[in-house]
């Protein structure tokens, strides 16, 4: 089964935590994920400006590790992510901002690619919220 | 054949990016010439209120975005009649978007391939 | 065709459990997770509200756990993997944001 997997909500809310073990537990299934495709306060999983206290849970270096590991198309909105401060080298350049936080496994790409992977995928699965 | 995907819109339109960025999916859709419905149910109807301004508070016009949907080839557009009317709803903007029972709601979304509530 | 509808939001002072449980169709089930799960706060409104009704209801079991709620018969605790096979039985996933 081909999954896409769409997060809304921030790496400290409790369901970005959610989505991450829906995520491993669906490729553990032997399960595909075509796309994991982050938007609205989703974008914040992916900037590396997040520092976790050392006790606690660290979503974003844990998203991190497994879309490298696992090799996953981790896709953030590139206009959500730029109304929120998220910014890659080449946005940071673009826009004249000393404030890049994203780099590679994540990409910045547009709303269309969030359609693509639920064309692409039998399931589509949001998570967000509280 | 294509999926279709029916967005559920929840938020009201003066509570955040929520109500945009769920319009925008919509959008962003419709641009694919993808079959895309929209439903607004519970604040989300509040949208449809005529005559609100968004120069009141420095914002962009929702609602001539809501109005564009047809020209953008969205064309299924509904919204609960129950939220509405629980709201006090009285004229709205978008007279293509249809009223819709609970019951309706329930086939519309069984009618879809994916749904996105936000 | 089905729909999983997924909750997360507390039932007490929000409308998305209310709303759902308008629209959910016989054939449907429900997911608690996260604060949704308090609706199994026994002798609550929303307790009385879900056993009322013959939809399913499944509950993501650590959160449960977590919150020092017991599972009533008439819900099924489900893990991760369960939560992974309940989105390939249903048709489609709608989670309330």
């Amino acid at each position: 089964m081909k999954f896409a997997i769409a997060l809304f909500s921030a790496a400290h809310a409790p369901s970005s935590r959610r989505a991450l073990l829906f995520a491993q537990a669906a490729l553990a299934g032997g399960h595909q994920i075509v796309r994991l495709f982050f938007y609205q306060d989703g974008v914040f999983n992916a900037s590396d400006a997040v520092v976790t206290p050392q006790d606690e849970l660290d979503l974003p270096k844990q998203w991190r590790a497994f879309i490298s590991e696992k090799q996953l198309d981790g896709v953030v909105c590139i206009a959500a992510a730029l109304r929120r401060g998220v910014l890659n080298e080449e946005e940071a350049r673009r826009y004249q901002r000393n404030a890049a936080s994203v780099s590679a496994p994540w990409e910045l790409s547009g709303l269309g690619q969030l359609h693509d992977a639920v064309q692409d995928a039998d399931r589509l699965i949001c998570f967000g919220g509280a | 054949m294509p999926k279709s995907v029916l967005i559920i819109s929840r938020q009201s339109p003066w509570s955040g990016p929520g109500a945009r960025e769920a319009l925008d999916i919509v959008l962003a859709g419709g641009a694919f010439d993808l079959p895309i419905g929209l439903l607004f149910l519970d604040d989300g109807v509040l949208q449809l209120a005529a005559g609100q301004n968004a120069k009141a508070l420095q914002q962009k016009d929702l609602s001539a975005n809501l109005q564009a949907l047809p020209m953008f080839g969205v064309e299924e557009l509904f919204y609960c009649a129950e939220s509405a009317n629980a709201r006090g709803l009285g004229k709205r903007s978008l007279d293509e978007a249809e009223p819709l029972s609970a019951e309706h709601i329930t086939a519309l979304i069984d009618r879809y391939d994916q749904v996105i509530t936000l | 065709m089905s729909t999983l509808h997924v909750l997360s939001h507390s039932p007490f002072g929000d409308d998305r459990l209310s709303s759902c449980l308008r629209l959910i169709g016989s054939a449907d089930a429900l997911l608690l997770c996260g604060d949704a799960v308090y609706a199994l706060q026994p002798d609550s409104a929303p307790f009385f509200a879900l056993q009322d009704r013959t939809i399913k209801v499944f509950v993501l079991d650590e959160d449960a756990q977590a919150r020092a709620i017991d599972i009533p018969d008439w819900a099924e605790a489900v893990d991760y993997p369960a939560f992974v096979e309940l989105s390939i039985h249903h048709d489609k996933v709608n989670s309330w944001l």
